[in-house]
């Protein structure tokens, strides 16, 4: 039977569409929009978080929507052990939700950067990277201004040494160098996740890198995630 | 208020009375220049508004267009130059939602932003640093918010600038053909529902703000800075599309210039019926506000829905959900009055169609001024070093510091994204793929403004084709200075004349358009250089692969068209030797068209590996762009070049019209499709090596490293912007 | 030979930049109307957002601060005048 994924949808959200569009194309999966205030969470076999400016990110990236009613929800399905994937907007949400630890903080440019990405696998134990190998090097974009990984120096430390930081920006020969790094975020991370590695947060946008003629290195890349997805649902 | 002492007669006249004061704002507003058009509205005749594809044409919020498959785009441009002069940031960022509107409220979800920016030297002015920097992250943090990705512009320097800049946007999106709303008043009882922003006092007056000059002082800048939504905008688009593709909206117009006041005549003017709106129901944001005040109010984020009463709860429902407000404020009524009340009491009752019809102003056309003799040639520096220079002019050099800040992956549909090709490529639903461009020079026009209106639409054409494209629809945005003055006139008469006899010449249709005046320097009163923008969308009709403008190693290099000797505002006489004058490109519309069908075909084919136009720089520009990405140098044989005889610098830096240069692997195959097309080309060199040369036979004539070239070319904006 | 040196001391000037009043503050009426009004604080009526500023100065008095930060506010374009008002309290 397909997989059943809830793309939770907020005022503000836009890229949820997108994300939609991305898994539906994908074999065995089936993808609905739910309304934040909607109750149907709990009908579903994973659930995303999409990317885009929820509640037009006014006060800080995230921090009205994790108050939402669709939330609690959320938490539940995740302490129930479903896959939550939070991209973007949705990372940021998962974040202040405190479902994941941490904040994200404003690019060190303090601009906007919407640029296509070289990410390292740095664990293939989660439930959206079970189908990628350590150290693959992946292609997807990020866009985002809100997307420096931050964390006090022993919390960083904790992650590395417990696994829990999943994806880091990397040159193409899968160094995460200072150069490769768009954002100043700590160690390079682009995606974390919890200690059951169900779930993620990932600034990328895995969405904008499932076909080849979007993809200025002809990759799907993103399609792995949502499969690895699928696959853990 | 900016009505003259005739119009305000002619108003007295109209009505047999004497109009209260509320009534003085609403033809104030209607009849400014931003609104009526009235100075440019019979000149703008001339434009080709027909052609097999069209559906809408001039005079509707946005125009539309047949792109098969049941599917249709649609398009609109505006300026927002004076308040983005005032207040860069607010100004840019209501701009976009401005034209966002316009295409919503055709029914149409948004797809795409296109920016075409224009500011003072940015490497001597820190004001123009400071409005540039500002403008950008208004667009990039409006745009990125409301989900619509901005995938393409053109940006010029220079100092007709430096106090009026110029920040125009256009806008594409995508509906179902037969799907189309208008902003018609047709049926008597519809419900006119006003939704959105609550109406505050910003901005009002804007409409006539926007057709002043802003050399007239501080004092208006004040009341007309709007304060921007996007999160509000947002909503708007996702509620008003969501009842938009139920079919649940009859009729539906943007608020935008002249607000409310704008909106009413229009609807009824256009649907031949009336209105009866009660003001009081408008939610106001400030206690004290007066219907005056309500009726020119420009705040942001309002649409003004024509509801059969049948489907009015339906809508509010879908509304509700998203939280967006939103009151009852009239109804349609037969004849064609336009009565407005204020708790209860009638404050105005105009005809409509008076309202909605300013009467035309002739204007007067200047001469036009003796040829010019040539400019003098100064001694040219070293030809590799003019070259380099070029590359880091910030006229010429990468925007990666701009589209960075551009979310252009938004929708999945950017399959040429900005900085890889010459336009950027959407992916439609029906497979097809919609090249999109804009394009202008402002210092062809001023030197020539009927050559510089056509080249721009050239431009843009061109950049169209480079990536596959077959120019299909443009819409354009006419940017000068006070029309009264009769050498702005003769600028203005000669563009529309040079644009419209261009498009005629390719087949092109014109599907709209905006006009603005009154854009001068606040101190000198010096008019701006004359700016016509186009921009062109074009057809890829199947969409298989992505567009590229970058050299491969090994390929064989071929230059397109002929080079002529055409240095006359080009970036090579004003920015290295410091020449203003001379002969500008010209550009033939029939040889253009056989050389876009012939260019879009071999790269749709494969054939042309990549593909670039020659445009600011010349060919040598042209060459070096198509070297960085790559990071590979080329030999290019400049005796080669299709075209009568040159000298070195007019082979390399002449910006004549109708010239590409395609790389490929293949190029007896590309030579023979294009002598078929009879499209002048030849084969002139070679991909290769870490040097790019230029030479005439065995004689070298400029080599510079790629190390250099991309040196030079890549970072200047960044660094400039800090 | 006695020279007097002008005494200063350090003083803190806050400054707070926010729209113009009868502007909106869309980000003041969101974090109202979908965070705190729906969290059930009823007693609040409003909000509006600004960016605030501590500014560190040297100066002979409290009222010279201010005006030395006033100065640079309007000097340095640190508002637009066109778009924001200005507090300074020194």
């Amino acid at each position: 039977m397909a997989a059943r994924v809830a793309v939770i949808r907020f005022p503000g959200s836009n890229c949820d569409m997108d994300a939609v569009q991305a898994i539906r194309t994908l074999k065995g999966a089936r993808a609905d929009l739910v309304w934040h205030e909607d109750k149907a969470v709990s009908d579903y076999d994973a659930v995303v978080v999409p990317g885009g400016f929820s509640f037009g990110d006014y006060l800080r990236a995230g921090a009205i929507a994790a108050k939402s009613p669709a939330m609690e929800r959320i938490r539940k399905a995740a302490d129930q052990g479903l896959p939550v994937l939070g991209i973007c907007n949705g990372f940021q949400i998962l974040i202040e939700a405190g479902l994941l630890p941490g904040a994200l903080l404003r690019n060190s440019t303090l601009r906007f950067v919407c640029r296509w990405t070289a990410l390292r696998v740095d664990s293939d134990s989660t439930s959206f990277t079970r189908r990628m190998r350590k150290g693959q090097v992946l292609h997807i974009p990020i866009a985002h201004n809100e997307g420096r990984y931050y964390a006090p120096k022993g919390d960083l430390a904790r992650l590395s040494r417990e696994g829990l930081v999943v994806l880091r920006y990397c040159d193409e020969d899968g160094v995460p160098s200072a150069s490769a790094n768009p954002t100043g975020t700590s160690d390079n991370i682009a995606a974390i996740c919890n200690r059951a590695g169900n779930v993620m947060g990932l600034m990328p946008h895995p969405e904008r890198g499932t076909e080849p003629l979007l993809s200025p290195s002809g990759s799907d890349d993103g399609a792995l995630i949502f499969r690895s997805m699928l696959e853990a649902a | 208020m900016g009505l003259t002492g005739e119009e305000a007669a002619r108003i007295r006249r109209l009505l047999g009375r004497e109009p209260n004061e509320t009534e003085w704002a609403i033809f104030d507003a209607e009849w400014s220049e931003h609104s009526s058009y009235k100075s440019s509205k019979g000149l703008l005749r001339r434009f080709p508004t027909k052609g097999k594809r069209v559906l809408l044409g001039p005079g509707y919020d946005a125009g539309v267009v047949d792109v098969g498959g049941g599917y249709a785009v649609t398009l609109h441009i505006e300026s927002h130059n004076h308040p983005s002069a005032v207040d860069p940031y607010g100004g840019a960022s209501t701009g976009i939602g401005g034209v966002l509107r316009d295409i919503i409220s055709v029914g149409s979800r948004p797809i795409a932003l296109v920016d075409v920016l224009r500011f003072g030297d940015p490497e001597r002015s820190g004001h123009s640093k400071w409005l540039f920097r500002n403008v950008v992250r208004g667009i990039a943090d409006y745009g990125n918010c409301v989900g619509v990705p901005t995938i393409a512009g053109d940006i010029e320097f220079d100092e007709s600038f430096e106090r009026n800049c110029l920040v125009d946007v256009a806008c594409v999106g995508l509906a179902r053909k037969g799907s189309v709303i208008l902003g018609e008043a047709r049926h008597p009882g519809d419900l006119l529902v006003l939704v959105g922003g609550s109406t505050g006092r910003d901005g009002v007056g804007g409409a006539a703000f926007a057709s002043k000059s802003l050399a007239k002082g501080p004092e208006s800048e004040r009341k007309s800075v709007q304060v921007p939504d996007p999160f509000m905008k947002k909503l708007l688009i996702d509620a008003i599309l969501e009842v938009a593709e139920a079919g649940l909206i009859r009729g539906m117009k943007d608020l935008g210039g002249g607000g409310l006041s704008t909106a009413l005549s229009e609807v009824a003017s256009k649907g031949g019926c009336g209105v009866d709106v009660e003001l009081g129901r408008v939610q106001v944001r400030e206690p004290g506000m007066g219907p005056t005040e309500v009726m020119t109010s420009e705040s942001q984020e309002r649409m003004l829905l024509l509801l059969d009463p049948k489907k009015a709860e339906r809508v509010a429902r879908t509304l509700d959900k998203y939280e967006v407000p939103h009151q009852v404020i009239g109804r349609v009524t037969g004849g064609n009055s336009m009565k407005l009340r204020w708790n209860g009491k009638v404050v105005v009752d105009l005809p409509a169609k008076a309202v909605a019809e300013a009467p035309l102003i002739p204007r007067k056309r200047g001469p036009a001024p003796r040829q010019a003799r040539s400019p003098a040639m100064p001694k040219t520096p070293p030809l590799g070093e003019s070259l380099l220079s070029l590359l880091s002019s910030p006229n010429i050099s990468s925007r990666r510091w701009v589209y960075e800040q551009y979310d252009h992956e938004v929708g999945l549909r950017t399959v040429a994204k900005p900085g890889e090709a010459d336009a950027s490529v959407l992916r439609l639903p029906n497979g097809a793929g919609l090249a999109v461009k804009a394009d202008g020079n402002s210092r062809h026009s001023s030197l020539d403004p009927r050559k510089g209106g056509a080249g721009c639409v050239a431009e843009a054409c061109r950049n169209v084709a480079a990536v596959g494209g077959e120019p299909i629809a443009m819409v354009d945005h006419l940017q000068f200075g006070d029309p009264s003055d009769p050498e702005v006139y003769r600028q203005f008469v000669e563009t529309v004349e040079g644009m419209a006899g261009y498009c005629e010449g390719v087949g092109l249709p014109v599907v709209g358009g905006k006009v603005s005046f009154y854009n001068e320097d606040v101190g000198s009163g010096r008019a701006i250089k004359p700016s016509p923008i186009a921009m062109v969308v074009g057809l890829i009709p199947a969409l298989k692969k992505r567009a590229s403008s970058s050299f491969s190693d090994g390929e064989s290099v071929i230059a397109v068209g002929e080079t002529r000797p055409e240095l006359g505002g080009s970036e090579y006489f004003e920015r290295v030797l410091g020449v203003v004058g001379g002969t500008v490109p010209a550009a033939d519309p029939r040889a253009d068209s056989r050389a876009y069908k012939a260019v879009a075909k071999l790269v749709r084919t494969g054939v042309a590996a990549s593909a670039h136009d020659c445009s600011k720089g010349g060919f040598g520009v042209a060459v070096a762009e198509m070297c960085t990405r790559n990071s590979i140098g080329a030999t290019i044989d400049l005796g080669l070049l299709p075209g009568g005889a040159l000298s070195d610098p007019e082979a390399l830096f002449s910006e004549s019209h109708g010239r590409f240069l395609l790389s490929t692997r293949n190029p007896v195959r590309a030579k023979s499709a294009l002598r078929r097309a009879g499209v002048p080309s030849a084969v002139v060199g070679k991909v290769g090596g870490s040097h790019l040369s230029f030479e005439r036979g065995r004689k070298r004539v400029a080599r510079v490293s790629v190390d250099s070239v991309t040196g030079s070319w890549e970072e200047p904006l960044g660094r400039l912007m800090g | 030979m006695e020279i007097s040196l002008p005494v200063k001391s350090t003083f803190r000037v806050k400054v707070v930049i926010s729209n113009r009043p009868g502007s909106g503050d869309p980000e003041g009426e969101t974090i109202y109307r979908d965070l705190v009004s729906k969290s059930g604080f009823r007693d609040v009526k409003g909000i509006r957002t600004g960016k605030f500023l501590s500014v560190e100065v040297e100066a002979p008095d409290r009222e010279s601060a201010r005006k030395v930060v006033s100065r640079m506010c309007d000097e340095l374009r640190i508002y637009n005048p066109a778009a924001h008002s200005l507090t300074v309290e020194a």
